[in-house]
């Protein structure tokens, strides 16, 4: 059985055999928490499909999405860097599925397996220039291209043209109030890239709207690439 | 509580707002149509666009018009003014 996931897909046959003893699968919909900030994490989730979104939080009921990941990565990183928590938020932003295994199994695995270990290091680094670029896109880009941006980056992780999001979802995505995503999706739609109807986008012209996003994106996905294989 | 659609017009075209959001009042509505306002403000004076033909047009789910907002009440009051002149 091969996996969709492409770190489990990048590992060694035999290292996927070290783990796949230990995997349980489970479908997740969307909304579903992973990882609650400040509370151990018990789970490392590897999605097979659908979108999670890390968000840093400011206070208890707000925050920012800084990070994203679906069948590239996986969540519950700290786990990785010998930490057991973290002040983020984690939750299914579209439903998907994924395989899961205990925090303590993964950790004891990691320390047997160096190159498992190594490989999941090198994603660590891919996600942490995502975040950088994130941060780029955030001080100098107007909503429009981190728009753009961002749904190229979902489409990345998923297989169809359609991306199911609400107005809402890409407001707390980008931090900004919904009418401000309205007219970003109408520009977009102006310009041909996309297609928006409720709840739902599809993307149309995916170079075009590359090349809109601008230095946003690519240079994380690039770095994805280089350092684990084939992101889409 | 209530949903309200906050949709924009500038005159020549309607954008439409086709999800709603959930508010408590007409008033909270109006609160949200003056944030986005001067979100949008801020976007486009550093675009060098002007969006003072815009307007905020809330409805309800029936497409009732409840209200409108336009965009120059979100500005300060001295600059509204002068917009206005």
């Amino acid at each position: 059985m091969a996996f969709n996931n492409r770190l489990l897909r990048a590992l060694s046959l035999a290292d996927q055999e070290v783990l796949r003893a230990h995997l349980r699968w489970s479908e997740l919909e969307r909304g579903t928490v992973l990882v609650s900030p400040d509370e151990p994490i018990s789970r490392v989730w590897f999605p097979e499909s659908g979108l999670t979104s890390i968000i840093a939080m400011a206070g208890s009921d707000q925050g920012i999405e800084v990070g994203l990941a679906g069948r590239d990565g996986l969540v519950g990183m700290p786990l990785v860097l010998d930490a057991d928590r973290t002040p983020h938020r984690i939750f299914m932003q579209v439903s998907g599925a994924a395989y899961s295994v205990d925090g303590d199994i993964f950790r004891a695995v990691l320390d047997d397996h160096a190159s498992i270990r190594k490989l999941l290091l090198r994603y660590v680094q891919a996600y942490s220039t995502q975040t950088t670029y994130t941060a780029l896109s955030n001080a100098m880009h107007t909503v429009e291209e981190r728009l753009a941006r961002w749904l190229l980056m979902s489409h990345d992780r998923q297989d169809d043209d359609e991306i199911p999001l609400t107005h809402d979802f890409l407001a707390l995505m980008l931090g900004v109030r919904r009418p401000s995503v309205t007219i970003a999706l109408h520009s977009l739609e102006g310009l041909g890239f996309i297609k928006a109807t409720r709840g739902l986008i599809l993307v149309r012209k995916r170079e075009e709207l590359e090349e809109f996003a601008g230095a946003g994106y690519g240079v994380p996905e690039a770095e994805y690439e280089r350092l684990i294989g084939q992101l889409r | 509580m209530p949903r309200f659609f906050l949709h924009i017009d500038d005159g020549t075209q309607r954008i439409e707002d086709e999800e709603g959001s959930d508010l408590l009042d007409l008033a909270a509505a109006r609160e949200e149509a003056l944030g986005a306002a001067r979100q949008l403000w801020a976007a486009a004076i550093l675009a060098g666009q002007d969006i003072a033909a815009r307007r905020f047009v809330i409805t309800d789910g029936d497409g009732t018009v409840m209200d409108t907002v336009d965009m120059d009440e979100a500005l300060p009051e001295k600059l509204a003014r002068r917009l206005r002149l």
